[in-house]
């Protein structure tokens, strides 16, 4: 055949298959797909809630939450900053652990520790909308 | 061709004038930032050489034995290690540990209350206190640099100054000069965090420095930072050493002191001479409740090398300090802390290993030029009372 | 006024043996308008909010904090008059915790009294409280200035007595500041009865200060920086020519002016908390007024909390809040502007980085 010929019998070709329902190239996830992500995601949100105000994260019963009523004054928005308490520019999950081990006197999480992701989760959601700042004090 | 010879006559004079300003302005050493100079006092290699031999000249005390570099001498990384406290004439004893001179260019204010706010304003009044020099004012140091004529050609190259208009400005311009010469850096931690060498910290030494910055709770006052690290914050603290032993006695002795309304140099005099005034610290100088029993933060550049440590000497050796902190503020374990203790102090609950290598990564802070001297980390030296 | 007979308890275990000792004179600020005759200071330590672990051991942060206000309040000179506890000893309501903080606060040399916070209250409804200081809402007259004590962490009867099947969990429930469950503070219809009798003496040029743990304003009610009848105890307290509420609950520097009535609050000797704007999802009403407390650093456990001496002149209310590891504040009244203003920050203009870098 000719070669426009074939482009067009291959273009017909993709088309009917696109009509079919089999889209063979693209991810075309659904409305539905997103809506059951964010649930997924919110399950770890509240996880990480539930651990923002356990008495058991460290070990003298202090929570997050008490001076972080709704993760206030954590500026998630900020990192990776540099951070006074640690002499250099980290991640928001070695702040966490910072808090973990001098306020609540508690042992730090391995950095890939799923609570880990999910404390970082709620506070994240809780700053919402607010503008990305990083390295700001 | 004409364009491309222009270019490069352009570009050399560019580079010449590049090296010039190196040249002029040294960079400091790996670990520090850029040396505070203040604009009244620009550095010359001739000013520095003058303040050198003031401070090493002895006859600028009352029985002309006694000069800055007693104190604080070269060899000993500018201090009287192992002396707690320092001896002046007659070998009078004082109430504070000498602190280093090496890396005091960058501290904000000086002496361990920090009631002199520069170099300069600090070499006026150790001459005139009575267990230091104990010169009754800074006429017989005048009188010398005036007129003895290995300081007159000097002074009037330097400062363009001879005879009776040479003043203690000039002195101390000069000795501070000198003292800004004393900066020491690229210590195995320094090329470690700084020039990107990861075996210049052996094992221990690297988790020490992981103490330090996280368990040890070190770093928030003894800073390490990015790209370099002062351990020092400037700032003054109550960490619970001296100020333990007169609790009882801090309403008594404040108001004493207040009542006596004292001036820079009354507080220069009687914070040497009596020891517990001189626990008050900070207190003495800006009469803040904050100030109580409170200290400046040292540098812990060279500290290996600078035993016994804290402002009264008081802990001989590293592993003392480390001991002292380790429990909350206090040198023997179950003592109750003072009431007015820093935030900043709480037990550690570190380990005896962890102790261990907070000591060992101490060690690595000492630079260079000092590495030859003797290691306080933990010697139990017997020292003079 | 004579200290509650529970408070003088305290007050005389501590008196004796240190009562030779000079103490430190700090100055007190003199303003231009006052007539120093007139003048006294009372002290006002708050939110200690004393934690326990387990045995003998308690959060030792939260100690340490009311342990150095405590030691800092003696060296005061000239001496108080008094010094207020504004509420929040404990933090959950129990025998140990309000023990161990009486213990700390009966090393006061001078005489005491307090007032109530939700987590004192609401584990057995102040039953053991009482016994240690007395009763929920008081007044008394002291160098012709009237002062009330209210109780304003009270809620709806249905959440107080029915919603939850344990006192623990009742308390529980109200210790989390952000808790949903939560209900909002107030007064009550009971107690405003209470407060309107006790005016009815009281001339309306005398002036009344009101302790009150919550802000008696409506500030943010996630919080509970909020207090639901504000609205009719202002109306109560507003035929005065001179009133000042001071309240604790907050753990922040917060002032206000509405009407007549000046409104301060005190700082917490525990811990410090975020400006309710800081929270991004949802609104407040926070005071315009106030000039932020400094952005605190928590590798010092003591930043960004503190104690307050109050002095009285002419009636108004002068504020000095003692900082630890920060510059002292000094909030009192302008009566060219008829409101509490900072002495040094109220000027836009001479704000500092910890003030507004939140």
């Amino acid at each position: 055949m000719s070669r426009k010929l074939t482009i067009v019998a291959f273009a017909a070709a993709v088309a009917a298959l696109a009509v079919g329902g089999l889209a063979i190239r693209a991810d075309e996830f659904t409305k539905k797909d997103g809506e059951r992500w964010q649930k997924e995601y919110m399950t770890v949100v509240e996880k990480g809630r539930a651990l923002w105000t356990s008495p058991t994260l460290g070990t003298n019963g202090v929570a997050c939450a008490q001076c972080h009523p709704n993760g206030a004054n954590t500026h998630p928005e900020t990192y990776p900053k540099f951070q006074q308490q640690l002499g250099r520019v980290i991640a928001l999950r070695e702040m966490i652990n910072w808090c973990i081990q001098q306020p609540l006197e508690g042992k730090p999480l391995a950095l890939d520790d799923p609570q880990m992701v999910a404390l970082e989760a709620y506070v994240a959601h809780e700053r919402r909308g607010v503008a990305l700042a990083p390295g700001k004090h | 061709m004409k364009k491309t010879a222009q270019f490069m006559l352009l570009a050399a004079g560019l580079v010449g004038a590049a090296l010039a300003a190196e040249k002029a302005t040294p960079s400091p050493p790996l670990g520090l930032p850029p040396l505070p100079i203040p604009a009244d006092n620009p550095q010359t290699p001739e000013k520095v050489a003058l303040g050198k031999k003031l401070f090493e000249d002895k006859r600028f005390s009352a029985t002309g034995d006694v000069a800055c570099a007693n104190c604080h001498e070269a060899r000993k990384a500018f201090t009287d290690s192992p002396l707690h406290v320092s001896e002046g004439i007659r070998r009078l004893n004082g109430t504070r540990n000498a602190p280093t001179v090496v890396n005091a260019a960058y501290f904000d204010s000086m002496f361990w209350d920090g009631r002199s706010p520069s170099l300069e304003d600090q070499a006026l009044h150790p001459f005139l206190n009575p267990v230091e020099m104990a010169l009754p004012s800074h006429e017989p140091i005048l009188a010398i640099v005036r007129t003895d004529p290995s300081y007159a050609t000097v002074f009037e190259q330097v400062f363009g100054k001879k005879g009776a208009t040479i003043t203690m400005t000039e002195v101390t311009k000069a000795i501070a000069a000198f003292e800004r010469t004393q900066v020491t850096g690229d210590s195995p931690f320094d090329r470690y965090s700084f020039g990107g060498q990861s075996d210049a910290l052996t094992p221990a030494q690297k988790r020490g420095f992981d103490l330090f910055v996280n368990k040890g709770r070190c770093v928030s006052c003894h800073l390490v930072e990015q790209t370099q690290a002062l351990f020092t914050d400037n700032r003054f603290h109550n960490i619970g050493v001296g100020i333990n032993d007169i609790q009882k006695d801090v309403p008594a002795l404040a108001g004493e002191f207040l009542k006596a309304k004292a001036t820079l140099a009354e507080v220069d005099k009687k914070v040497l001479a009596d020891k517990r005034t001189s626990e008050l610290g900070r207190f003495a100088v800006d009469r803040t409740l904050e100030g109580l029993g409170a200290f400046k933060t040292p540098t812990l550049r060279n500290v290996a090398v600078t035993a016994p440590y804290m402002h009264d000497g008081s802990l001989k050796t590293l592993r003392d300090v480390i001991v002292h902190y380790n429990n909350g503020g206090v040198t023997k374990k179950d003592d109750p802390v003072n009431d007015f203790l820093s935030g900043g102090i709480r037990p550690l609950n570190l380990t005896e290993p962890e102790i261990d290598d907070l000591v060992t990564f101490m060690e690595a802070l000492t630079s260079p030029e000092y590495a030859g001297l003797p290691s306080g980390a933990g010697t139990k030296a017997e020292v003079k009372p | 006024m004579n200290p509650t007979d529970a408070g003088r308890r305290y007050f005389l275990k501590g008196a004796g043996a240190l009562a030779a000792a000079s103490t430190l004179p700090l100055s007190l600020v003199k303003l231009a308008f006052a007539d120093a005759a007139q003048d006294f200071t009372f002290a006002y330590i708050s939110d200690a909010h004393i934690q326990h672990i387990e045995g003998t051991k308690f959060v030792r942060n939260w100690d340490r904090g009311l342990i150095r206000a405590v030691a800092e309040t003696n060296l005061l000179t000239p001496k108080p008059d008094f010094v207020m506890f504004g509420g929040d000893l404990a933090q959950l309501g129990s025998k140990p915790e309000l023990d161990h903080g009486g213990e700390i606060l009966s090393k006061l040399r001078h005489p005491l009294h307090s007032v109530m916070g939700e987590h004192d209250y609401y584990l057995d409804l102040g039953e053991y409280w009482s016994k240690l200081f007395g009763p929920h809402h008081y007044s008394f007259d002291h160098k012709g200035v009237h002062f009330v004590v209210l109780n304003s962490v009270l809620t709806y009867d249905e959440w107080t007595f029915n919603r939850w099947p344990t006192a623990e969990q009742r308390m529980l429930e109200m210790a989390g500041l952000d808790n949903p469950n939560g209900s909002p503070f107030m007064v009550g219809e009971k107690q405003r009865e209470w407060l309107k009798k006790d005016l009815e003496a009281v001339p309306k040029t005398t002036p009344v200060v009101v302790f009150s743990h919550s802000p008696l304003q409506k500030i943010y009610k996630g919080w509970n920086f909020w207090t639901e009848d504000a609205e009719e105890v202002q109306a109560i307290l507003a035929p005065f020519e001179k009133v000042n509420v001071i309240y604790g609950h907050v753990h922040q520097i917060q002032y206000n002016q509405i009407g007549r009535i000046s409104f301060n609050a005190v700082m917490a000797t525990a811990w410090p908390w975020p400006y309710p704007a800081t929270y991004a999802q949802a609104e407040s009403a926070m005071p315009v007024l106030t000039v932020p407390m400094n952005r605190a650093d928590p590798f010092f456990e003591r930043d960004a909390t503190g104690w307050q001496f109050i002095d009285m002149n002419t009636g108004r209310v002068t504020m000095k809040f003692n900082l630890y590891n920060n510059t002292n504040r000094v909030v009192a009244f302008n009566p060219a502007t008829g409101r509490p203003e900072d002495r040094d920050f109220q000027d836009p203009a001479k704000r500092i980085p910890p003030q507004d870098h939140y």
